[in-house]
């Protein structure tokens, strides 16, 4: 037997046995742990971008995102995320006019509105429709959009109404 | 005649003693208790004995192994339960928590997508060059159906995998099981001649998914390609494409994972398409255990070859006394070998000396895995069932 590598070889079996023997108690976390601090994050085309700013509405908040660019040649549309929350604090009918500053690079010219207008059903599970007028030419309008891309939808997601209005132009 | 039959050859390990068997097992059964005894402490009933099933599963089949020096027929019972249970569990879950098995956009915002491993080559370049996971989970736990989050399945598939290495399409995949319990149906095959070319089509979906998935910004497997789709969950079709996606899906189940295991006998889904499994044959490299064929002992009569699940020995390779980088080490071929010349091994020892040694060293670590990991899921399913009994 070539005794230096055989001794290599049962050495590095040993061991896998012990690291199969620890994964449940040690290493599970080590991994766990050691590939959370690469910091990375998931895509914001499914997560909405970072919050920019909260608005105060009448019993209840709208955050505005920053702005979210397609990556590559991902094939959604630029968007920015604004969400309603709490829902139970929400009217039936919402129409509000949304200063989105800071969520698109501002240039400093327009207005930088958008009038967004939703019904809130009582009943989590039914569709919803959003209407967006683009007071700020940079959005586009949207006309009872459900959800039919992640770019440009309405969403109920627990206890916050999603929209996400698209971006005409690319950054 | 009787004699001839009968004949031992001496490098086949021949059946131990229950004595010693017994003695073999004890670490296991410790460990498969051990694993159990959160389930076991549970309140529910369906829970308890789901557990408790599972490590009785769970042992039985390693002393079996032990008993009878033979691995594949005992693994395969284990890893038919795993892909049998896992959808069984999946879907009962997926159906309570949504109604449908289809993933809703809301869930995909809300990050709670449950993360498998087969898109994780796909991840690789995007979070290499950018950061960011190209796909609707969350990396900390809290989402996912089971709370993990992508960060705990990434460590623990990296364990498992620096422990077994391609071993893991054997003894950890939640969805190979189905096709090898599809494989076991027939008792010959009915396409016998199979290109051996095929092989490389794996590693050419690899690089197109990887590259896709890139360019895409999406895992393009999960979306696309994938058969198991059809027996987990999918996204939610809103138009043609989705339909199209979904039509796909069905179509490569019902080709891959159960019509052409039946008539070749193979893991015609692992061999032919299964991009991950490609990737996962990388770690063949790094893993300390291998197969290996001792080429003084060996009169190629290629019961080997013809055995393999994954075709994952060629003329040259048993040439060589080796196995191709495909091998996922579940040990048919050496259960199969009649001589004792395919044998378990250590890498830096030479080939067959004491190839049990070998053979247990690495069951111990891949069962003690199979039986954390696997036996969670097969309880899970089996608490499914339960819970419709009881």
């Amino acid at each position: 037997m070539k005794w230096p590598t055989a001794i290599l070889g049962y050495t590095a079996a040993g061991m896998t046995v012990l690291v199969a023997a620890l994964v449940p108690f040690l290493l599970m976390g080590v991994f766990a742990k050691g590939i959370t601090r690469l910091g990375l994050h998931v895509d914001e085309m499914y997560s909405g971008g970072p919050l920019v700013r909260t608005v105060q509405a009448e019993g209840y908040t709208i955050g505005i995102h920053k702005a979210v660019y397609p990556h590559f040649w991902q094939t959604e549309k630029p968007f920015v995320q604004l969400d309603w929350k709490p829902v139970a604090a929400l009217p039936e009918h919402i129409c509000d006019v949304v200063d989105v500053k800071g969520a698109v690079d501002a240039d400093g010219h327009g207005q930088q509105e958008l009038r967004v207008s939703f019904d809130v059903p009582k009943d989590p599970k039914a569709p919803l429709h959003v209407n967006v007028e683009a007071l700020d030419p940079r959005f586009q309008a949207m006309r009872n959009v459900g959800k039919p891309k992640f770019s440009e939808l309405i969403a109920r997601v627990d206890e916050t109404i999603i929209v996400r209005v698209p971006l005409v132009e690319q950054r | 005649m009787g004699e001839a039959t009968c004949k031992v050859y001496p490098g086949k390990m021949q059946p131990r003693s229950w004595g010693k068997a017994l003695l073999l097992t004890l670490p296991i059964a410790l460990w498969s208790l051990l694993m159990a005894m959160h389930g076991l402490t549970q309140p529910q009933r369906a829970q308890v004995i789901a557990s408790g099933m599972t490590a009785a599963f769970m042992i039985v089949l390693f002393f079996l192994m032990m008993k009878t020096a033979s691995t594949y027929r005992w693994r395969r019972w284990f890893f038919v339960a795993l892909g049998v249970l896992f959808p069984i569990g999946f879907i009962h879950n997926v159906m309570v928590l949504r109604g449908s098995m289809g993933i809703p956009i809301e869930e995909m915002i809300a990050g709670r997508t449950p993360f498998c491993y087969l898109p994780i080559p796909l991840l690789i370049l995007p979070a290499a060059l950018t950061k960011t996971v190209v796909f609707p989970g969350s990396i900390l736990p809290g989402g996912g159906m089971a709370g993990g989050g992508m960060a705990m399945m990434a460590g623990l598939w990296l364990a498992i995998t620096l422990v077994v290495g391609k071993g893991w399409c054997s003894y950890s995949c939640f969805f190979g099981g189905i096709e090898e319990g599809m494989a076991a149906l027939p008792k010959k095959a009915q396409w016998k001649k199979l290109d051996p070319r095929y092989r490389l089509v794996p590693w050419a979906v690899l690089l197109a998914m990887v590259l896709l998935s890139l360019a895409l910004f999406e895992p393009a497997y999960c979306m696309w390609l994938c058969p198991f789709k059809a027996v987990s969950e999918y996204v939610a079709a809103r138009n043609t494409v989705g339909l199209v996606q979904n039509g796909i899906f069905v179509v490569l189940f019902a080709a891959l994972v159960i019509v052409l295991p039946v008539l070749t006998k193979k893991r015609t889904q692992c061999t032919f398409l299964c991009p991950f499994g490609a990737f996962q044959s990388i770690f063949n490299k790094t893993s300390v255990f291998d197969i290996k064929i001792d080429r003084a002992v060996c009169s190629p009569c290629v019961l080997c070859q013809k055995s393999c699940p994954t075709m994952s020995l060629s003329d040259e390779s048993i040439k060589k006394g080796e196995t191709l980088l495909s091998c996922m080490k579940c040990g048919a071929c050496v259960d199969a070998c009649p001589k004792g010349a395919a044998v378990w091994h250590i890498k830096g020892t030479e080939v067959s000396v004491k190839p049990e040694r070998a053979r247990l060293m690495f069951l111990y670590a891949a069962w003690a895995m199979a039986t954390m990991f696997g036996g969670s899921i097969i309880t899970g399913g089996l608490k499914t069932l339960l819970d419709f009994v009881i």
